[in-house]
């Protein structure tokens, strides 16, 4: 699972309200190589709750200086955008789990995949 | 072996219904103008040789083949058309497909229903492609003039230029079977017929033998109504099973997921979701060609969910050489009907949704439609979003939309045959009300199955 889509993932329990960010408890990270271009990142960072994302970084303990708020004219700075294209497409959750910050709910991250399916009730 | 810079015209299969963004495809990267025929699931074209290997690389065709002439008189067609010049494109042909032939065959596909486009009557049944395969390359043993014994696990990875170069010699007699594909009214004769009598001519002007299984040239037989297309085969196996080597009960094809693909017009940072993946056929056609959206795949069937996963360990060792060892894809397992998304995050949603033949149930349809509607309108950003929905099932599709309009409006309808069946690719685009506002989604789900089940009780299902 790559901190992009854990970006948008939210909990879905019943009678949740605050179910996002999901807490992300990993066992096993990659780090993966993926070709970086540059507009795919300066678009998607508007997209992004960006606050989600640093906390995600903290998380898996990524978080290698990159800003809590976001910086004006970000899309020109190469560097800076290259540090987000790792943090949202390099670095992959292999085993783990994701935590519904209210319930407490866990959802299990096996071979990268996150099983998102609630029992019946839930 | 001479490079021939002639034009030559290409004739491709594409999925019915498709033959438009085929073409744009086309245009777009072999710079050529395509002619969509009279034929549904046909287009032509005509390029220069050295483009040979791009038409392979196309990802809207299903098979190829090379035009010879389209005529009316088919009882003189064997004397008169100029084989020579398709014959050189196809030996060209023949070295290309070496190169892929071998590539292909350390990765044996379960073969599986190879779900032919046309309902027409063919002449004679396609074998196992493997095994075809495994055939050409017996035959090219016996082109050297040495014993035989077919022994395909002993092939070699390296180049064979000998098969050409023995024919040339004019050694052995070259195999060839002729394929028949017949549609209209007022013939007279059969497929059958045709292609025994078109066989009979050629093999008295070549003396080719003829040979249904192991043969080195298919001769194609096209007839629509008074016109006729000769052509020669250019592809062994078709084209659209190239990603999937996973199969499941229901696989799509390769070349229709990209028709889908084309049409919802991919932009870069899209994010693009299919949440009834299966084995992925979708998405991983996606992230093969658009490689600036990001792709997003779910099933609630953990089945599925590993199959995607082995279909995309094949990609990646397949592609990039090991140079990339990432895509830009995730794999979900979630219940479509309440996705773990947050609201307008989405800005594509693209999938196959169950027929109610193989998978799925008519029945289940009317509750599970509606539903899939809703929550790809949540997640769906208002205004710019955009939905590409296969269903063989348009009926309950269609009234599942029309419960919503305050969400949906639909842009246009692509219709296809998918396996036989008469299918619709619903092109939606999410309008800007926002979620959670429309009286449709006020209103309790369990009235609107409630109305639903009336309906159906005068068993129209």
């Amino acid at each position: 699972m790559k901190l992009l889509t854990h970006n948008m993932l939210t909990s879905h329990v019943k009678g949740v309200t605050k179910g996002y960010p999901l807490i992300i408890k990993a066992t096993e990270v990659k780090v993966n190589e993926l070709e970086f271009n540059a507009q795919f990142v300066s678009r998607m960072i508007p997209k992004l709750e960006w606050s989600a994302l640093i906390q995600a970084a903290e998380w898996l303990g990524q978080s290698q200086d990159l800003p809590s708020a976001l910086i004006p004219d970000y899309e020109n700075d190469e560097e800076f955008l290259r540090k987000v294209h790792r943090i949202l497409l390099e670095v992959e959750v292999i085993e783990g789990c994701l935590q519904c910050p209210e319930s407490g709910r866990e959802f299990p991250i096996s071979k990268g995949v996150p099983n998102m399916l609630l029992n019946e009730g839930e | 072996m001479q490079e021939l810079d002639q034009t030559v015209t290409i004739g491709a299969t594409v999925p019915t219904g498709f033959e438009h963004t085929a073409a744009e495809e086309v245009l777009e990267k072999l710079e050529a103008t395509a002619r969509v025929s009279k034929n549904r699931g046909r287009i032509y074209f005509d390029i220069t040789t050295d483009k040979l290997l791009k038409v392979h690389q196309l990802k809207s065709l299903d098979n190829l083949f090379v035009v010879e002439e389209m005529q009316i008189d088919w009882q003189e067609l064997a004397n008169k058309l100029p084989w020579t010049n398709a014959l050189e494109v196809w030996k060209l042909n023949n070295s290309i497909k070496k190169k892929k032939g071998r590539r292909k065959r350390t990765n044996p596909t379960k073969s599986d229903q190879c779900g032919n486009v046309d309902a027409k009557s063919t002449d004679t049944v396609p074998s196992d492609p493997e095994e075809l395969c495994e055939d050409l390359e017996a035959l090219e043993v016996k082109g050297n003039q040495r014993d035989v014994s077919s022994q395909p696990e002993n092939y070699s990875e390296t180049e064979k230029h000998s098969e050409i170069q023995d024919q040339e010699s004019g050694v052995t007699p070259l195999k060839f079977r002729v394929t028949c594909n017949r549609a209209g009214d007022k013939h007279c004769f059969a497929s059958n017929d045709a292609a025994r009598d078109f066989g009979g001519a050629v093999q008295e002007f070549f003396q080719w033998k003829a040979d249904m299984t192991k043969f080195d040239v298919e001769v194609l037989l096209n007839i629509h109504n008074n016109e006729v297309v000769v052509g020669i085969a250019l592809t062994v196996e078709s084209l659209h099973r190239r990603n999937i080597t996973h199969f499941g009960p229901t696989t799509l094809r390769s070349t229709l997921a990209y028709g889908m693909l084309r049409l919802c017009k991919p932009q870069v940072s899209d994010v693009i979701v299919d949440p009834m993946c299966g084995t992925g056929a979708i998405p991983l056609e996606g992230v093969m060609e658009w490689q600036n959206s990001f792709f997003l795949a779910g099933d609630n069937n953990g089945t599925a969910v590993s199959r995607s996963r082995s279909n995309i360990k094949h990609i990646l060792k397949r592609t990039h050489g090991g140079s990339f060892s990432g895509l830009p894809l995730d794999i979900v397992q979630w219940d479509l009907c309440n996705l773990p998304m947050r609201s307008s995050s989405v800005d594509i949603i693209i999938t196959d949704m169950p027929f109610g033949k193989r998978m799925g149930s008519k029945k289940k349809n009317w509750e599970l439609y509606p539903l899939c509607l809703r929550e790809m309108a949540r997640v769906c950003k208002p205004g710019t979003g955009k939905a590409v929905l296969l269903t063989q099932d348009k009926k309950c599709f269609l009234k599942a939309l029309s419960q919503m309009e305050g969400l949906w409006w639909k842009l246009h309808t692509v219709w296809v045959n998918v396996g036989g069946l008469h299918a619709g690719v619903f092109v939606l685009k999410r309008t800007a009300v926002v979620f959670g506002t429309t009286p449709e989604d006020v209103m309790e789900p369990h009235t609107a199955t409630g109305s639903q089940k009336e309906s159906m009780k005068d068993g129209s299902l």
